[in-house]
């Protein structure tokens, strides 16, 4: 066959849909470096390339990045999927509460919705340690905190709605001194999710406290905590 | 988007591949960040379903990772090898998921890095990119659902004549038109 011939051939090479023997044809054109055949593939391997790189849709989740490189290097994969990352049941009730909060995070300022991915993927990260409080306590609340290195981040129920005037703020107790871990209020189902982004990182030494205060905040606590959860 | 995409794909991807090559781990990183948001969109618009997806985009960039250094780092395109790479993980899916009879064609050729040679001097690499889905759009329906079958689906043109109860030959012109037509559309626009 001539070049002439093949060249309606060259989009459906391209595309890898081109059948017998019109593909024979023109791979041995192409394995005698024939010039114009392969000026012709290139064309279209382009348009083959450009009809790909226009398709419209969402974005992959954040996830699927670290998730590439960590098989790529040989550490353990990480799956969006958290049965099969390992994950406890409880973290896996955690991560679908964050997710059902993400997934109305529509209407949210976009600080709000990326704290909330922000959240999520600190449950995924491979470092990310994890402790229960108020389990067994005869008064709730009860919940559990996520920590590595660069954040922490409470899941907390059973938490009831502070007052007119008053909030909700987090502590990380190192050598008996309380820190500022930042202010949160729970929703009307006592429902509340905070991520605290420290800037030493927590050890295992640290305790995570909430106590109620003054709107606004305080810089020591002044009640009794309602959560303790050593880390 | 599409500037977004336009000016992730303007990058100097000579360095990038020298460095897959090296099996430098912050090249994937690098790749996947100019790339990955593409294959993603591709990938579902094929599988059309989003777990999916994910698992063939990992195998999309975990395949370039592990057969860059069959790359000429001087002349290969990277971003057309995967999107290549890409989009035959999802024909493979399609066809292992039974939704019609396998095909006889071998989709790993069309997918060989040497093919990919001296891409990046075709001279409307970019624009091609900015006019596609204008030039698509013109086609005749037809023309369009032939294309779309073949890239969407990885359909023969044996199959989209069955699928669209048309003669071969009639496919066949269809899609040679269609070339034509998007390269007119282009030269056109540009």
């Amino acid at each position: 066959m001539t070049c002439d011939e093949l060249r309606p051939d060259y989009l459906p090479f391209a595309l890898g849909v081109l059948e017998e023997p019109e593909r024979s044809e023109l791979r041995s054109h192409l394995d005698r470096g024939c010039e114009t055949c392969a000026a012709g593939l290139r064309e279209a391997l382009a348009w083959e390339f450009a009809m790909g790189a226009a398709v419209e849709g969402p974005e992959p989740p954040r996830e699927l990045r670290s998730r590439i490189l960590a098989v790529a290097q040989g550490r353990p994969e990480r799956r969006w999927n958290w049965f099969a990352a390992g994950l406890s049941a409880a973290a896996v009730a955690a991560a679908a509460v964050i997710l059902i909060v993400y997934q109305a995070a529509g209407s949210r300022s976009g600080a709000e919705a990326a704290a909330l991915r922000e959240a999520l993927d600190l449950i995924q990260a491979p470092e990310t340690r994890e402790v229960t409080f108020g389990q067994g306590q005869p008064t709730p609340p009860r919940g559990r905190v996520f920590f590595r290195p660069s954040g922490v981040l409470l899941i907390a129920s059973h938490l009831p709605p502070p007052p007119t005037g008053k909030t909700y703020e987090m502590w990380i107790i190192r050598g008996g001194k309380p820190a500022p871990a930042g202010l949160f209020r729970s929703d009307a189902q006592g429902d509340a999710i905070h991520l605290y982004r420290p800037v030493t990182p927590p050890t295992e030494n640290d305790t995570v406290a909430v106590t109620m205060e003054a709107a606004g905040g305080v810089t020591a606590p002044t009640s009794t905590p309602v959560i303790v959860a050593p880390l | 988007m599409l500037l977004l995409i336009l000016a992730a794909l303007a990058k100097d991807e000579s360095g990038l591949l020298v460095r897959l090559r090296r099996r430098d781990p912050q090249a994937l990183a690098d790749l996947y960040d100019s790339y990955g948001a593409i294959v993603f969109r591709l990938i579902l618009r094929m599988v059309r379903d989003t777990g999916t997806a994910e698992d063939l985009v990992q195998e999309t960039f975990l395949r370039v990772w592990n057969r860059a250094a069959g790359f000429d780092a001087e002349r290969g395109a990277v971003g057309p090898w995967l999107l290549a790479v890409a989009r035959n993980r999802a024909i493979d899916h399609l066809r292992y998921r039974g939704r019609r009879p396998e095909s006889n064609i071998d989709l790993n050729e069309t997918e060989h890095p040497a093919l990919f040679a001296d891409l990046r001097t075709q001279p409307h690499y970019f624009e091609l990119t900015r006019h596609v889905s204008r030039a698509l759009a013109q086609l005749a329906p037809p023309q369009r659902e032939a294309i779309e079958l073949a890239y969407f689906e990885g359909m023969s043109q044996t199959e989209i004549a069955a699928r669209l109860d048309q003669p071969l030959g009639t496919v066949k012109t269809w899609m040679r038109r269609a070339l034509q037509q998007m390269r007119e559309a282009l030269g056109g626009a540009a």
